[in-house]
């Protein structure tokens, strides 16, 4: 088999192996608590693939885990530690959510993309001032991302005090909220889209425009790193600072450039609950998308596509675990440790898979070496010198 | 001397790793009482033979013998049983403690209840220091120390912990010239005392100087051992590198042009704030190699970091073709046409993971040549990187190999594709051939006087005085961050430059 048939292979099996060993792990823990682990994962496995509810379901989960991902891997491609998409997606929702119900007399073709921006703008936001704090004073943006992460969920509270942005209509009722937000900034559902390409989701799924936004940043994102000169410098930043600083690049630049998309990403996390399913911003919006994205970011091993199937696998096992729950009578914390033990493997899994790619370009370099004569006589010497003085490309 | 019985004997030794054989079959004897060198070029595996030696790998096959019996090596403590030191090429040493403190680390003397028996330890160190004529005070702090007296306490501390075979990795490699001729005569010494002497190097006067015999490595295979008395240095060059070699560069005669990097009284200070570089003046015109020489640590990093723009300059004025440059960035210094090849090519000249075309194109990267509006032309690059790869005979398996992969001769040789390319009127070379084997070095130094020829105005950065004179039209020596002095081509001895360079002598300021 040829080189690159056989690294891509292996890229392919290794997060394969990875799920097997997960799944085997989880079998003991089922055999313990004398469970049938395959009638369990067969029940699973009916529950969340044949079943059109589910596969929306799992599409539903995996909209923020998606964008999360992508924001975190963002971050983690500049070798910035971006903990804070989980306050960052926090503003951005409320922020969108505020656009989305004050912001009156729009069409719905500028409403919506405004509140969508307004939720990017609020994640950027949320993410300057670690970077700022950074690139200025030194300051750690692990510290600093997690500090304003706690800050974050204080201002939404404050925010939903009475005469802020708490929905009056509620007053007297406990549900502390904002209003909701018009029809106009409303993300549109998918079961249109999809009814036309001849797929039946429910009428209850809440499957909606967010994913597919979480697509194309995704795939646009992992065309940037690899095509532009930007995502160049920006690869090169992170492999090796000094090396980029010396060929001119500028550091400051393009991290305090990487650090504001991966907030802008963030501020898209909570959207999808916010515009397309709730409606509003609420004190019980869902949290934890951001430590997920962390997940999500280093089973894709930071790469923007691959936060799409990694996402999709942590949804699989959390809509998986749900079904064993009600059907298996089997406790959901299986699955969760099944979702662990997989994580740990992947990046196990890789990391030795980076070992043997290493070991095999040097052994080929190495072969490569000898392969001529061990160093140009000096006539040739000269002529390399020209052609250097040439200069051209 | 060769008489003797041999006190080591290695026979037959493979140590492989994974996808190379470090070595292959060595055998090697050494005789009580001789200096044994062992040269070779970079991964000719002698530091895997000496670690084996020295009980930090265990060999896949073969066996050591020490004073005819064989041993099983596993550790470092078991070598020093046997009689087995080592003295590091980067000190072991802690400076806030005392030669006799730093001595007797880890094997500690002690009086009865458990007390720290001081003054008996700095008696024994003072005893080892008179018979072996190494002039050195127990008591002095090892930060007041100079390098050389440093390296006098390495070997101390071994001979201390009762070394009878001593193995000196790369020692003269931090050395100024008078302080080798110190460590000679200390070795000198030592050998009349019985002792014997594993000299690593790849420093072949100094080979030729100080061994009785010299056993050459190439590729983890022993190609010979010779008496030192009976070769020369082509021959050990051959020998090494596996066809006649050049040990000079042939010197281009140009005359030097207009003045194209002008420094005028610079300053630049470290992380701490302490000045690194003080009134540093000097001026390099196209057509000439002005060469800095001095011993390491004296201000080079930080001079040449304030020249290319990676440092700012505290004090004084830089400019490049008349250009004031003295607040500008790398990469505005760059597109002057300001090349750079730094010391560390690991740290600032490539970005190790990436591919070789990639850090081909590494600061062109921007040229528009290379790009479509916000896109990298790949196409182009991949062009561009073919064409530097075959000029500058760069061997790669692909342009997609990762530069890690890449042996250092290689990966300095891209770092030179990449910094020659499009016609810069200025280089600014640090410490350019640091690490390569003699091939390599040849090579890069081949290109600088090229360069020199074409009417490049080029700055070397250098610790190998054998460098600096080969290619230098003048030489400045640089000392505690100073200028001490100035000298033309032929008006100075390595020798008289070694006392400039330890702050023997410097010139009075004009």
């Amino acid at each position: 088999m040829s080189l690159p048939a056989r690294l891509l292979l292996l890229q392919v099996l290794a997060p394969l192996v990875a799920i097997l060993f997960g799944a085997v792990v989880a079998s003991g823990i089922l055999l313990a608590i004398d469970r049938d682990p395959l009638a369990v994962y067969g029940q699973m496995l009916r529950f969340t693939l044949t079943r059109a509810d589910s596969l929306a379901s799992i599409f539903f989960k995996a909209t923020p885990l998606i964008l999360a991902g992508l924001a975190a891997a963002l971050a983690f491609r500049a070798s910035l530690w971006n903990i804070g998409v989980e306050g960052q997606y926090y503003v951005g929702a409320i922020l969108a959510a505020y656009v989305g119900f004050a912001v009156r007399g729009l069409p719905g073709v500028v409403h919506l993309p405004l509140a969508v921006l307004a939720g990017a703008a609020g994640g950027a936001a949320w993410a300057f001032l670690p970077i700022a704090l950074r690139l200025r004073r030194g300051a750690h943006e692990v510290i600093t991302t997690i500090m304003m992460n706690y800050i974050a969920a204080a201002l939404v509270l404050y925010l939903l005090e009475p005469g802020l942005l708490r929905d009056p209509a509620q007053a007297g009722t406990p549900r502390v909220r904002t209003p909701e937000v018009l029809p106009g900034a409303r993300l549109p559902s998918l079961r249109p889209l999809l009814d036309l390409v001849g797929l039946q989701i429910p009428g209850y799924s809440s499957l909606n425009g967010m994913l597919v936004v979480g697509l194309l940043l995704c795939v646009l994102f992992a065309l940037v790193l690899r095509r532009t000169t930007f995502g160049f410098e920006v690869r090169a930043v992170a492999a090796n600072p000094q090396a980029a600083e010396a060929a001119g690049i500028p550091l400051g630049r393009v991290l305090f450039t990487m650090f504001l998309l991966s907030g802008a990403v963030a501020g898209l996390v909570g959207l999808s609950d916010t515009l397309g399913f709730f409606g509003y911003f609420d004190i019980d919006f869902p949290k934890g998308y951001g430590f997920l994205g962390i997940s999500v970011a280093l089973l894709a091993r930071n790469h923007p596509v691959g936060v799409i199937p990694a996402a999709l696998l942590l949804a699989f096992l959390d809509r998986g675990a749900q079904g064993v729950q009600v059907f298996a009578g089997v406790p959901r914390e299986v699955i969760t440790i099944m979702q662990g033990v997989i994580i740990l493997a992947i990046v196990v899994a890789y990391e030795l898979l980076t070992r043997y790619l290493r070991a095999l370009r040097k052994r080929e370099a190495a072969r490569a070496e000898p392969a001529r004569p061990p160093l140009p006589a000096p006539g040739e010497g000269r002529r390399a010198g020209e052609a250097a003085g040439g200069g051209t490309p | 001397m060769d008489t003797g019985p041999p006190v080591i004997e290695l026979r037959r030794i493979t140590k492989r790793f994974p996808g190379v054989v470090a070595n292959d079959r060595v055998d090697l004897a050494v005789h009580a009482g001789e200096i044994h060198a062992l040269v070779g070029e970079n991964g000719a595996g002698k530091s895997t033979l000496m670690k084996i030696l020295y009980g930090l790998y265990l060999p896949d096959e073969g066996e050591v013998v020490v004073r005819g019996r064989p041993v099983r090596l596993e550790s470092p403590r078991q070598a020093l049983r046997l009689g087995i030191g080592m003295v590091h090429q980067h000190f072991m040493l802690i400076p806030r403690f005392t030669v006799t403190e730093n001595v007797i680390l880890g094997a500690e003397p002690v009086r009865r209840g458990d007390r720290l028996a001081l003054r008996e330890a700095e008696a024994a160190v003072a005893a080892i220091a008179r018979r072996y004529g190494f002039a050195i005070d127990p008591r002095a702090l090892v930060a007041d120390l100079s390098v050389g007296e440093q390296q006098r306490v390495e070997i101390i501390k071994v001979l201390y912990r009762g070394a009878e075979v001593l193995i000196l990795d790369e020692p003269t490699a931090v050395l100024a010239p008078q302080e080798v001729e110190d460590l000679f005569e200390n070795l000198r010494r030592l050998r009349a005392q019985g002792k014997t002497i594993i000299f690593i190097s790849h420093r072949l006067e100094e080979v030729l100087a100080i061994a009785d015999r010299v056993t050459v490595l190439r590729r983890g295979a022993v190609v010979g051992t010779v008496r030192a008395a009976e070769t020369t240095r082509a021959q050990l060059a051959e020998m090494m590198v596996g066809r006649p070699v050049l040990l000079a560069v042939e010197r281009r005669e140009t005359a030097p042009g207009p003045v194209r990097l002008h420094a005028e009284g610079l300053w630049a200070l470290d992380g701490r704030g302490l000045p690194r570089v003080r009134d540093v003046t000097f001026e390099v015109r196209a057509g000439e190699i002005y060469a800095l020489a001095g011993v390491e640590g004296n201000g080079q990093s930080e001079l040449v970091e304030a020249l290319v723009g990676l440092r700012p300059i505290a004090r004084g004025r830089l400019r490049i073709d008349g250009r004031d440059v003295t607040h500008a960035g790398p990469r505005a210094i760059r597109l002057l046409g300001v090349a750079h090849i730094p010391e560390d090519r690991h740290r600032r000249g490539l970005v190790l993971p990436m591919e070789v075309r990639e850090n081909l194109v590494l600061g062109h990267h921007t040229r528009p040549e290379f790009t479509r509006g916000p896109l990298l032309r790949q196409a182009a690059v991949d062009r561009f990187a073919a064409d530097r790869v075959r000029a500058y005979d760069v061997r790669v398996p692909s342009l997609a190999t990762p530069a890690l992969a890449l042996s250092g001769g290689n990966q300095q040789k891209v770092v030179v594709a990449r910094e020659f390319a499009f016609d810069p009127q200025v280089l600014v070379a640090a410490q350019p051939t640091r690490g390569l084997d003699i091939g390599a070095t040849e090579f890069v130094q081949q290109q600088l006087m090229e360069a020199k020829a074409r009417g490049m105005a080029v700055l070397l950065v250098s610790v190998s005085l054998d460098e600096v004179f080969s290619l230098a039209d003048r030489i400045g020596v640089l000392f505690h961050g100073e200028v001490v002095g100035e000298f033309r081509r032929g008006e100075v001895t390595p020798q008289e430059l070694g006392l400039y360079m330890t702050g023997a002598k410097r010139q009075v300021p004009a």
